[in-house]
């Protein structure tokens, strides 16, 4: 079975953050594989492992991006494709999906994954976008996947009250949870094979696009960031389980008032 | 007249608390932007819902009753939402942040052309769309977003604003709706068994982390949260380990909660857990690593060993109870 996963370089969490009069800068050398593109990236492994079958990946971003496509080669996929966008500013996910979608209806595949949500701004839309836009069947937070004969993917979704099995016909498209697996760190086998492995560009003129259809596919923005106002932090208490418990039960009685 | 309609959510036969809070904060924006408040409800017997909506200010209700609705499957959903959009023509499709909207959100974002705001902390109808505030950046930064065009999306995070009634006398139509073939086959749903208190409408959570060890440290949640009637919430890393299951993870990938009381009880305090609890009012503490992150964030505290500070905790707060 071939999986194409689509993934995307956010800024590690963990990396300074400032904002200057609304704007955001972060460190753009501290870039990093989205984490729920990882779990993506490695269950199509696992699968292909397993079934036969390719994993290629699609990124979309600027020439520095590409070290993210050659984590996920060393991490095992066979090919890299990257979409060249210099200047990502300002794209939405419905510009990312409309890309992507324009990508797919060029580049088929049997089974497109995603993460659920990029982990900079848990967004969570172009999975279903792009399935939306390619009529086809997709189920988003999968936090399992397995091959049944060849013919349909069976997906265990993460609903609100509990989980979901569904069968997927083939082709398809799954957003994928952490909760799925822990992502391989690559070998440096992995690692030397990935130079080797190719990655092919592709420019939006390529797919039958440009920057200005793109731009005109953006529906919303960003006006400005601001840092989350901090809770404030209130009493840290010490001493032994007794005096700890006593204390707690005064102050939640007394001044909480929540019990 | 515009409108804003508002998509509820029900589960286990009642309205979830989530869904009311948006109905209650889009029935403000519809009579400061002098527009009409409509709500669609999709459920196996979505009739049995228009009373409560009524009391809640919705001036037309739609409901629409199949039995596909029981159990959550997208296509049908969809279809039925776009089927319900196209009748009403909404300027705003408003609905609670869940992992059932989720599924569905940027689905019909494409099919209508509609822009999507996802997970909004609060947001305002504009002249021209919608303006929404939303936690990005494992919700370290917020970022104020807008969307224009002629229908704006938006999810909203539970617990965002209070569910308020205001009673009204609604016009309710019941639609007929025919679900298409659809290619997904549901061939299970395994319910999370045992969650006495459902997470994201509890007042009261005892969430629970890595230094909950084993089955003696999980009965010593479990008996925290029944003497308090709270339910029980957890770490990604004793979902991961097997100890709790994955509906009671809250955080980035899990859900958002914001109670009146949260126990983080043997939680360091990541941000991608703190991003899911960080709005719940008081904040109980308890680590034995007084440098804990958790610790900048707490109301209250307590430097200790969980498995010893519980047993006593649990017995204070029973007699208290029973006094
Ligand atoms: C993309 C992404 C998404 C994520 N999403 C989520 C999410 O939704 N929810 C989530 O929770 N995490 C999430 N995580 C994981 C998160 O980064 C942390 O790894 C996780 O929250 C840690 O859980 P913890 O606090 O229970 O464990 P730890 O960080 O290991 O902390 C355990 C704490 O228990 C204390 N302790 C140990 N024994 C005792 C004792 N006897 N008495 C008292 N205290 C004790 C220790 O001092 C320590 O502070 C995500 C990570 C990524 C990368």
């Amino acid at each position: 079975m071939k999986f194409t996963v689509c993934i995307k370089q956010v800024p590690d969490v963990y990396a300074p953050l400032q904002i200057k009069n609304g704007e955001l800068s972060m460190d753009t050398d501290r870039m990093v594989l989205n984490a729920y593109d990882a779990s993506a990236v490695e269950e199509a492994l696992v699968l292909t492992e397993q079934h036969g079958g390719d994993v290629e990946v699609v990124l979309i971003g600027p020439d520095k991006a590409k070290e993210t496509i050659r984590k996920a080669l060393a991490m095992g996929a066979a090919k890299g494709h990257h979409i060249h966008v210099e200047d990502t500013h300002g794209l939405d996910s419905a510009a990312y999906a409309s890309i992507l979608t324009a990508f797919f209806e060029k580049n088929p595949t049997e089974v497109i994954a995603t993460g659920k949500q990029s982990q900079d701004t848990d967004s969570g839309l172009a999975g279903s976008m792009i399935a939306a836009s390619l009529n086809l069947p997709y189920a988003a937070n999968a936090v399992g996947l397995h091959i049944d004969g060849g013919s349909s993917l069976v997906v265990k979704r993460q609903g609100d009250t509990g989980q979901e099995m569904l069968a997927l016909p083939i082709p398809c498209l799954v957003t994928c949870s952490n909760d799925m697996n822990n992502p391989r760190i690559p070998s440096l086998k992995g690692i030397m094979a990935s130079k080797k492995k190719p990655v092919e560009t592709h420019t939006l003129e390529d797919l039958g696009l440009s920057l200005a259809t793109v731009r005109d596919s953006v529906k919303t923005s960003t006006i400005s960031y601001q840092e989350m106002p901090a809770r404030e932090a209130g009493k840290k208490l010490e001493g032994d389980a007794e005096e700890l418990v006593s204390s707690l039960m005064n102050l939640l009685q007394n001044e909480a008032k929540v019990i | 007249m515009s409108a804003i309609l508002v998509y509820i959510s029900t589960t286990g036969g009642k309205i979830k608390r989530s869904s009311l809070e948006v109905l209650s904060h889009c029935r403000d924006q519809a009579t400061k932007n002098n527009m009409e408040l409509a709500a669609v409800v999709l459920d196996n017997d979505a009739a049995a819902f228009a009373d409560q909506l009524q009391q809640y200010g919705a001036r037309k209700v739609y409901t629409v009753s199949n039995p596909i609705f029981k159990s959550h499957l997208n296509a049908p959903v969809t279809q039925a939402l776009l089927q319900i959009i196209e009748q009403v023509n909404p300027r705003v499709f408003a609905c609670a942040s869940t992992e059932g909207t989720k599924d569905v959100l940027g689905a019909l974002a494409a099919k209508t052309g509609g822009a999507a705001l996802p997970d909004v902390a609060n947001f305002e109808v504009t002249a021209d769309g919608v303006s929404a505030l939303r936690p990005v950046m494992a919700a370290k930064i917020l970022s104020q977003n807008t969307a224009s065009g002629e229908l704006v999306l938006v999810s909203v995070r539970s617990g965002s604003y209070d569910a308020t009634e205001s009673p009204t006398v609604a016009d309710v139509t019941d639609v007929a709706f025919t679900p298409a073939d659809f290619a997904a086959v549901l061939r299970e749903v395994i319910s999370s068994t045992g969650d006495k208190v459902d997470l994201s409408e509890a007042t009261v959570v005892v969430a629970a982390g890595r230094g909950i060890k084993d089955e003696e440290g999980k009965k010593l949640i479990d008996d925290l949260a029944e003497t308090l009637g709270a339910a029980v919430g957890a770490s990604r890393a004793v979902v991961e380990n097997g100890l709790f299951p994955a509906t009671a993870q809250i955080g980035q990938t899990g859900k958002v909660v914001s109670p009146e009381l949260y126990f983080a009880i043997g939680i360091s305090g990541a941000v991608q857990h703190t991003a899911g609890m960080s709005n719940s009012k008081v904040i109980v503490a308890i680590n034995k690593d007084g440098d804990a992150p958790i610790f900048q964030m707490a109301s209250y505290g307590l430097v200790g060993d969980l498995y010893k500070i519980l047993p006593l905790l649990t017995e204070e707060i029973r007699k208290a109870k029973s006094a």
